[in-house]
C-alpha cells in the first residue's frame, strides 16, 4: 500500500512505514505533534493519489451483485481525516457560535469543547476506518457541533449541517456530550446523505434506531469493548442526578431505562406486538426504535466478537443500498438480509442468526 | 394577552423533559411587552408554521396557544427550527 501512495518524502519516514489507516489513529489519538504530522503525512498521501488517479483510467464498476442506490457512498478515495470545527453557542439560540477549537487545535481545558472535538473524531474514526466513508456525507464535509446551545436546554440535535447539544436543565439532564450521543447525532448526517428516512412513523423509528445503532458502535469501538461486555446503553450517565434512570435508551432490555415518578417509565417496546400508535413525537420516533434496536442487539449477542465489525458492516450496507426513505420495519429488516447475505453469504451461520433476530422481535423475513 | 408554550419530541423524546411556560404579557415590563407581542402576533405565527423543514431530527415541536382578551384561543404548532433564534431566546428567557 505503502508503494502505491509513493515515498516522496524522504523526510519523513513515517509516510512509507505507517499505513494510512494507521496515520488516520496517530491523527486522531496522537499527542499534538504526532496529530500534526499524521494529519500531513494523510494529506500528502491523498494528494499524490490525486496526480495518480489522473494517469490511470476509472476502475469498472463493483459486481457484488447489486447496485448500489443512487445516495450511497464508494468507500472514499483520499479519505483522510477529520475537519472538525467545535463552536460555543454561549447560551444563544443562533448557530453555529463563536469559533472555539478547530481542526488540530490544542486541547482548550473546557469540557464541553474537548468533548466535542474528540467524540466527533470518534465517530469520524468509525465511518472511515471500518466503512471507508469520509465524513457524514461520504465527500469530507467539516464537522461541526455547537456546545452550550440555548440556555437549561434539554436537546441534542441534528439539523441538517452541524450537531448541537445542549447543557440539559441540571434536572432532567445534566448534559449531552456522552459519545452514543454524539454518534447518534452525527448518525443522523450519514442517514441524510445515505438516502435518507422521512422522520416520521416507522421510517422515522429507523432513521431513530440506526442513529442509536451507530451511536453506540462509535461508545463500544472507542472502549475497544466486545458484544458480550457493552451495557448497550444509550446516554448513559446523561440524566440528572435526582433522576431513576441509568440512561435514555436500552437495546439490550428496551423499556427499562428508567423509570421515574418525573419521566414516568421507559416506554420502549422490544416487540411488534407493543408498537406504539401515536401523533406524538413524529409517531413515536423515538419510541418504537426501540424494536429495530432490540433486532440489532439480539443480531450483537448471537454473533459475538465486535459489534462494529460484521454486524456493523451489514447495517452500514443496509443503509447504503435502502433506497427507500419510507421503508417500512418489514422493508429494512429485508434489507439487512439482503447485506448479510452479499457480505457472509447465503445460508450462513450469520444470515440465520439474522434471520432469528427479526422474527424475536416480530418481524419475519 | 396570554401565551402559552408547551413543549415535546427532542433527542430523548421524553415529554416530561420539555418545559411549560404560561405567561401573561401584561404583567411584563413594558420593552418585554412590547417584544412579545412583536414575537407572538398570531400572523406571525401563522406565516412560520410554512416554512419549510427539511430534516427535522431530534427537534422540539412546540405548541403555542395566544389568547387575547375575551377572543377564543389561537392554538399553532410549530417546530423548533420554524422558529427564529430570537424567537427561541425571547422562549428562553420567558
Ligand atoms: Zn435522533
Amino acid at each position: 500500500m505503502c508503494l502505491s501512495l509513493g515515498c516522496s518524502s524522504p523526510h519523513n519516514p513515517l509516510n512509507c512505514i505507517v499505513p494510512p489507516h494507521m496515520l488516520r489513529v496517530m491523527a486522531l489519538r496522537g499527542d499534538d505533534k504526532t496529530a500534526r504530522m499524521a494529519r500531513s503525512l494523510l494529506k500528502q498521501n491523498a494528494a499524490l493519489r490525486d496526480e495518480r488517479a489522473e494517469h490511470v483510467s476509472p476502475p469498472p464498476p463493483a459486481q457484488d451483485g447489486g447496485t448500489f442506490a443512487p445516495h450511497a457512498v464508494s468507500p472514499a478515495e483520499g479519505l483522510c481525516c477529520p475537519d472538525r470545527r467545535i463552536h460555543d453557542g454561549d447560551g444563544k439560540a443562533a448557530l453555529p457560535g463563536r469559533l472555539v477549537r478547530a481542526e488540530g487545535d490544542d486541547a482548550t481545558g473546557d469540557a464541553d469543547v474537548d468533548l466535542a472535538y474528540d467524540g466527533a473524531g470518534q465517530v469520524f474514526s468509525l465511518f472511515a476506518d471500518e466503512y471507508g466513508r469520509n465524513s457524514l456525507d461520504g465527500a469530507g464535509m467539516p464537522l461541526i457541533a455547537t456546545v452550550r446551545h440555548r440556555r437549561n436546554y434539554n436537546n441534542a440535535f441534528w439539523n441538517g449541517d452541524q450537531m448541537a447539544y445542549g447543557t440539559g436543565d441540571g434536572e432532567v439532564f445534566r448534559t449531552f456530550l456522552e459519545l452514543s450521543v454524539i454518534g447518534h447525532e452525527m448518525a443522523h448526517g450519514v442517514i441524510q446523505h445515505s438516502g435518507g428516512l422521512i422522520y416520521e412513523n416507522q421510517s422515522g423509528a429507523l432513521n431513530e434506531s440506526i442513529a442509536d445503532v451507530f451511536g453506540a458502535l462509535s461508545l463500544q469501538r472507542s472502549l475497544g469493548q466486545q458484544i458480550h461486555d457493552a451495557d448497550w446503553l444509550v446516554g448513559r450517565g446523561i440524566l440528572g442526578p435526582g433522576i431513576n434512570g441509568v440512561a435514555l435508551r436500552s437495546m439490550k432490555a428496551p423499556g427499562t431505562a428508567y423509570a421515574d415518578d418525573l419521566l414516568g417509565q421507559d416506554p420502549q417496546p422490544w416487540h411488534m406486538d407493543h408498537f406504539v400508535t401515536t401523533t406524538e413525537d413524529n409517531g413515536g420516533v423515538h419510541i418504537n426504535s426501540g424494536i429495530p434496536n432490540h433486532a440489532f442487539y439480539l443480531f450483537c449477542n448471537y454473533i459475538g466478537g465486535k459489534s462494529w465489525e460484521l454486524p456493523g458492516q451489514v447495517w452500514y450496507r443496509a443503509l447504503q443500498q435502502l433506497n427507500n426513505p419510507m421503508a417500512s420495519f418489514q422493508q429494512w429488516a429485508d434489507q439487512t438480509m439482503d447485506a448479510v447475505t452479499a457480505i457472509a453469504g447465503r445460508g450462513t451461520i450469520e444470515a440465520v442468526l439474522l434471520r432469528r433476530a427479526w422474527k424475536l422481535v416480530g418481524i419475519a423475513i | 394577552m396570554i401565551i402559552d408554550i408547551t413543549a415535546q419530541g427532542g433527542f430523548g423524546g421524553i415529554t416530561a423533559a420539555a418545559m411549560k411556560k404560561t405567561i401573561d404579557v401584561d404583567q411584563q415590563p413594558r420593552q418585554m411587552q412590547q417584544e412579545l407581542c412583536d414575537a407572538f402576533e398570531p400572523r406571525e405565527l401563522q406565516r412560520l408554521t410554512r416554512t419549510p423543514c427539511p430534516d427535522c431530527a431530534d427537534r422540539l415541536t412546540y405548541r403555542i396557544t395566544v389568547t387575547e382578551g375575551q377572543e377564543n384561543p389561537q392554538v399553532f404548532t410549530l417546530r423548533e427550527d420554524q422558529l427564529p433564534p430570537e424567537m427561541l431566546d425571547l422562549i428562553d428567557q420567558m
